[in-house]
């Protein structure tokens, strides 16, 4: 199986090297071969020559799209160079590469889902974020299961899996801010099979999140409008070839 | 006399408007395309103020009591749909912005990959042998 593991990074020269080398040692250790590509979304720092000297591809994008728009570049690279699949995961340590296998394992069968998502909620191990952060993910998961009639514990989970139906889809279409649970709907809708699989993740090991306190309530609003509006594409057929 | 003086005034007004966007057309500042709306609704407002009673008579057959209102009606209506036309093309502009910088990321990384190949081809190539030094009998003399 060709696995592409796409890192989206905004000026993360110190979280890399780490990151990078563990991947490979895990590829090693699993025997599992994959190529990374690191999505240099504009970085102001050393991002990109980083990522190179420690043998990942790099994509730099000459402005910042945000993490919607560096994802799908890394999905779109995937489904034109051919990959069976692409792992999304972030570039500052919150995903630790050896719970990888765990998510491989579960699209390489003959009955894989399109999408396998990390959850650090499903059993509760590891780094469980903070009160509120649960309350906002708790209150997206809620908004979620209505629409999809489907249990989701952790729609905020940006470490995941796509298989080639979803990388035809979200080549096509993908959310551009804040884009994890608006795409698990965009994925519903578009008749997608979803499957949660748990892992341990860590705390940011380096840098700032882009959600502040003060900007948590917009945050919350335009997430749950953005996931409404998205369900309401259901109305409008998705096209056949998108898939 | 007083009222058909100021819509006069506005009528000049419109058409210094238009005349600056017509040259910002002409110096291809703005397309055609995305200017043409507000061509038009300029036309119309030149129009409703030359010939006062043609608004007066369709402020009547509207609903409206009064023609000023009935032109502040239609000019909010307008505002509004040159907004949500204005919006629309800056969501397509944004849309195919950040396709083409996707894209030129994409092919960026593909051509310093075959550049970088071509590099590592080129020095894993056999050099040439090396030509024989000149014999010093071979040496062109030295001009003394």
């Amino acid at each position: 199986m060709r696995v592409l593991i796409v890192v989206p990074a905004l000026n993360e020269e110190s979280g890399l090297p780490p990151l990078l080398t563990e991947l490979r040692a895990v590829a090693e250790r699993d025997r599992f071969s994959a190529e990374i590509v690191v999505i240099d979304d504009a970085s102001t720092d050393r991002t990109a020559e980083v990522a190179r000297e420690h043998g990942a591809r790099v994509v730099s994008l000459c402005r910042n799209l945000g993490i919607g728009g560096a994802v799908q570049t890394g999905l779109r690279l995937a489904l034109r160079e051919g990959f069976d699949c692409a792992v999304q995961m972030d570039g500052d340590g919150q995903h630790p590469p050896g719970e990888l296998r765990k998510l491989l394992a579960v699209i390489d069968t003959p009955a894989a889902p399109d999408i396998v998502v990390g959850s650090r909620y499903l059993h509760g191990e590891g780094f469980q974020s903070t009160l509120p952060r649960r309350m906002g993910s708790g209150w997206l998961a809620w908004v979620l299961r209505l629409l999809t009639r489907q249990r989701t514990t952790d729609p905020t989970s940006g470490y995941r899996v796509y298989g080639r139906r979803a990388l035809k889809l979200f080549n096509w279409s993908y959310p551009h801010d804040y884009p994890e649970p608006e795409a698990l709907v965009l994925a519903k809708v578009a008749g997608l099979s979803v499957v949660e699989v748990p892992v341990v993740m860590k705390e940011r090991q380096g840098g700032a999140s882009s959600i502040s306190i003060l900007h948590a309530p917009y945050y919350m609003l335009k997430v749950t409008v953005a996931i409404l509006l998205a369900y309401a594409r259901s109305w409008h057929r998705i096209e056949p070839r998108t898939l | 006399m007083q009222q058909a003086e100021q819509y006069w005034l506005f009528a000049a007004f419109c058409c210094v408007v238009a005349t600056l966007l017509l040259r910002l057309v002409l110096r291809e500042r703005i397309t055609i395309q995305s200017s043409l709306w507000v061509f038009f609704s300029l036309a119309a407002l030149v129009v409703l103020a030359v010939v006062p009673d043609l608004t007066t008579r369709l402020a009547h057959a509207m609903g409206f009591a009064l023609p000023s209102n009935f032109f502040f009606a239609l000019a909010t209506g307008a505002l509004a749909l040159l907004h949500v036309h204005t919006l629309v093309t800056l969501s397509r502009t944004e849309a195919r912005s950040i396709t083409l910088t996707q894209e030129l990321g994409i092919l960026r990384e593909k051509l310093d990959r075959i550049d970088k190949e071509n590099v590592h081809a080129r020095s894993s190539m056999t050099a040439p042998p090396a030509l024989p030094l000149p014999k010093k009998a071979d040496a062109p003399h030295e001009r003394t």
